[in-house]
């Protein structure tokens, strides 16, 4: 963190801040009558223009609108009492009601102007920054000074929550507190991403830039991080939750933060947004290795806040993706996408909405790569939406050659992670700054392309051989180098041909995380293709594996839903009483009708997931 | 790493991630914090060099190390980048390890720069070392072996200079272990003349080779040992139907 002057203790620095210097000006004069008189009257114009500062910015508060004044009032209120309901309601619904109804293009007032509202609450203010920058980073395009005080502003916070004596007593709900951290990251790439070109730059900003380089600097970003993970000591509560111990047991492991929901969800959540700092910084095996004793399944924690959901699954596919654990990377797309598809109308709603379908727009062709350079059985509806959103692109891509690798490009660039570099470019040394532009390196994003292409090219031969070897049961490895156009001939073109084979036999096979236990690093040698062979002198023998088509699936999912329609119906009230009682006591049969048609309007509901499924 | 058993690919990552030569101090440096912190560098070269003289590998601490010198470009060592970059080489035909390698490190001349220093080796090595990896993976072990004994400058400063290939001397049998394994990953019977190729052996040596290896000598051929992946059969996948999967209906049954 850049600078750990205590958030809270500024209390007694706060009385000389803009606001209540004024109050204490006039006094201030008034004892000063042994100084010269010429020092009095500069500090009389002092506090007349700071009087007259604080008289604009009470009129300034006067032009807030009355809903928003209320609004502030009994949001403080309500973050005062920790009640999380109300926060909750809050921060999902009013907060982005008001922005719509009064800030759909223009700031929110400055947390100074409404300070008087929320009786100059240093906390408050600072939550109110946060969510402050949080907009204006959505909806308008941010200043550097936008960026450099939302930086200073998130570290006070992260200052208070880490460097106050004791557990502060605040408590925020999860949706917020994943925000404020996936936010933090977020702001940390545009950030490095906005530093990385130093053309177009005003000499206000190069300047800046030269004098401030640790604001956003990964070394604070993941300090920050680290901090709130060690602090709550998550990852020794998580290992002791897996080893089954009790509450009481995880608690004490926890200690006197952790034991604190705050803590404990801010180092969870910290855990995953250093998942994504890494693999933006190109550590994809660091990035696994911190998500060791974080449980990814159905019912996992990280399951409850979509975004999170959302955002946690993407990079742990582009990091199997960067290993090359191709099947693995599938799955872990596959398997957030089923969810996101189930959610989604639950969640078009959502002020967040957007940003998670692009996610999951980007993971769709990222799977249309990965079950290129893999092919294999997958998710039928998942990959129905792949061929309809990528269908022209699929196609080329397995047809290979020079086409294949442009299409191979455009889809990585546009789903890829916004890979960032740890280091700035020399602002400060403004000669070497000069050499920089005039031959810039290439950018973390170009440096990952190549890495990436090279993976490409590396196995670009294996489908045409595979093909080749589909029509043969055993074939000489010299007719074999007569079919493929390799350049070489004689010796050295069965040589080759031999050496492709490796390389198919390679490709198909990688490691697979195995399904019950082990680490995300861990996994197992499977092989990835039906079509397999073995070698004898010159001599391949080619094996196919074919699979049985599947029935029982089928079979149970529709017995199922038959049994299901059979118990709608049997619960449902017989026809002929429904006329008789409606004969005889209408009103009191209606009430029934209506708790007796409940089950029914359950079922479609349940059916449909399961169609979605 | 070890030549004395038979060359097949690894079945499972653990080894990978978690080698067993790792000390537990290692480990705790790199899972914890500290591995950001830049005075334990030396000590995390050191652990390097003993992986060189020991022929051991741990990818994950290498890779800490490069961790260090990208937010400490200041402190970055060629030779130690050399170093790590020829044993991820060394330690896998088609795994990630080189690229992983990569993707920490910046253009060489960025690199050098940092540092002041005038020794441009690293500029002609690197792109070497990329090449060389570019054949491993793909396969072409005997273009490799001539890029490998190659007059080209790289070459000659990796073979020539103490620090480099001579400093490492398990770097040709870790070579010739694992481009074996991915050839036992394919071939039942392999012609020793083929064999000697790839390995860059004189066809008189090989039958020395593929004894060490576990291999057999038949006339002119070597018999690999069947491993799973170089004897696999035509096979069908029938459909497995568990139990827990008819709970619903069982239970559904019941009534």
């Amino acid at each position: 963190m850049a600078d750990p002057t205590a958030f809270y203790e500024p209390e007694e620095d706060e009385l000389l801040s803009s606001l209540a210097v004024p109050q204490y000006g006039g006094e201030g004069g008034y004892d000063e009558e042994s100084y010269h008189r010429i020092q009095e009257l500069e500090q009389n114009a002092y506090a007349q223009q700071l009087a007259a500062a604080e008289q604009e910015q009470a009129q300034a508060l006067e032009q807030v609108p009355e809903d928003v004044k209320r609004f502030l009032v009994l949001f403080h209120q309500a973050i005062l009492e920790n009640d999380l309901p109300a926060i909750t309601n809050m921060y999902e619904s009013g907060w982005n009601k008001l922005t719509q109804a009064h800030y759909q293009q223009a700031e929110w007032p400055e947390a100074e102007l409404i300070a008087p509202l929320v009786q100059n609450d240093q906390v408050f203010l600072t939550l109110y920054r946060e969510l402050y920058f949080r907009h204006v980073y959505a909806r308008l395009q941010p200043t550097i000074d936008d960026r450099f005080q939302s930086y200073e502003n998130i570290c006070e916070l992260f200052n208070y929550l880490l460097n106050s004596d004791g557990p502060v007593p605040l408590d925020l709900p999860i949706q917020w507190l994943w925000d404020m951290l996936d936010e933090f990251v977020y702001q940390f790439q545009s950030f490095a991403q906005w530093r990385a070109n130093p053309k177009n730059k005003s000499e206000d900003e190069l300047d800046m830039l030269a004098e401030a380089s640790q604001i956003w600097s990964c070394y604070s970003v993941l300090n920050v991080l680290y901090s709130l993970v060690q602090k709550s000591q998550i990852n020794e509560q998580l290992r002791a939750e897996k080893e089954g111990k009790s509450a009481e047991e995880v608690a004490d492991i926890a200690g006197q933060y952790g034991s604190k929901p705050l803590y404990r969800n801010l180092g969870y959540f910290s855990l995953i947004c250093l998942l994504r700092v890494h693999v933006l910084l190109g550590d994809p095996t660091l990035a696994l290795q911190t998500m060791e004793n974080v449980e990814l399944g159905g019912g996992a924690f990280l399951t409850r806040i979509t975004a999170c959901h959302v955002t946690t699954y993407y990079h742990v596919g582009c990091a199997y993706m960067a290993l090359g654990r191709w099947p693995d990377a599938i799955k872990t797309f596959v398997s957030v996408l089923i969810f996101f598809l189930r959610m989604k109308q639950y969640h078009t709603r959502s002020y967040q909405y957007g940003s998670i379908s692009k996610q999951s727009e980007r993971m769709y062709a990222l799977l249309a790569i990965c079950t290129t350079l893999s092919p294999g059985p997958s998710d039928d509806s998942i990959m129905t939406i792949v061929k309809e959103h990528y269908g022209d692109q699929l196609t080329t891509l397995q047809r290979g050659g020079d086409e294949a690798l442009e299409v191979f490009k455009e889809l990585f660039l546009q789903a890829c992670p916004k890979y960032l570099s740890v280091n700035p470019p020399p602002y400060e040394d403004t000669e070497a700054l000069q050499t920089w532009m005039s031959n810039p390196p290439p950018d973390a994003v170009q440096r990952h392309l190549e890495l990436f292409l090279s993976d490409v090219l590396a196995i670009r031969g294996v489908s045409n051989v595979r093909n080749l070897l589909k029509l043969y049961t055993s074939i000489d490895a010299a007719k074999l180098a007569a079919f493929l156009d390799t350049s070489a001939s004689g010796a050295d073109a069965e040589e080759d041909v031999l050496q492709q084979l490796m390389v198919l036999k390679a490709a198909s096979r990688t490691y697979g995380k195995s399904q019950n236990d082990g680490s995300l690093l861990d996994g197992d040698r499977i092989v990835t293709n039906n079509l397999d062979f073995r070698i004898d002198g010159a001599m391949v023998h080619v094996e196919e594996t074919t699979s049985h088509r599947r029935y029982a699936g089928f079979f149970i999912r529709n017995a199922e839903h038959a049994q299901r329609v059979f118990n709608t119906i049997h619960s449902s009230p017989l026809p002929s009483q429904r006329r008789q009682g409606a004969a005889a006591d209408k009103e009191g049969k209606q009430d029934e009708k209506k708790t007796e048609r409940k089950p029914q309007a359950w079922a479609p509901k349940s059916r449909q997931v399961r169609v979605a499924a | 790493m070890a030549t004395s058993t038979s060359p097949v690919p690894a079945k499972a990552l653990k080894e990978w991630h978690t080698p067993e030569s790792r000390t537990e101090v290692i480990h705790e440096l790199i899972h914890g914090v500290d591995r950001y912190n830049p005075s334990n560098l030396s000590f995390m070269e050191e652990y390097l060099q003993s992986q060189v003289t020991n022929s051991e590998y741990d990818l994950l601490a290498n890779l800490a190390v490069l961790k260090l010198y990208q937010f400490n470009p200041q402190l970055s060592n060629p030779d130690v980048i050399i170093m790590i970059l020829t044993k991820s080489l060394a330690a896998t035909v088609h795994g990630p390890d080189f690229n992983l390698c990569l993707a920490l490190l910046r253009e060489p001349s960025a690199i050098l720069h940092d540092i002041e220093s005038e020794d441009d080796t690293l500029i002609a090595v690197m792109p070497f070392l990329e090449n060389l990896h570019e054949l491993v993976r793909s396969c072409q072990f005997t273009k490799f072996w001539s890029e490998f004994n190659g007059s080209s400058d790289a070459a000659n400063a990796l073979h020539s200079n103490q620090n480099y290939f001579p400093a490492y001397k398990g770097l040709v049998p870790e070579l010739r272990a694992q481009f074996a394994s991915s050839i036992a990953a394919s071939f039942r019977r392999v012609r020793v003349s083929q064999l000697a190729r790839w390995l860059d052996l004189p066809a008189a040596e090989v039958p020395a080779w593929a004894k060490e290896a576990g291999w057999e000598i038949d006339g002119d051929v070597a018999v690999v040992p069947a491993n799973g992946d170089n004897d696999v059969k035509a096979g069908v996948v029938k459909e497995n139907v568990e139990l827990k999967q008819l709970t619903k209906l069982v239970a559904a049954a019941a009534y």
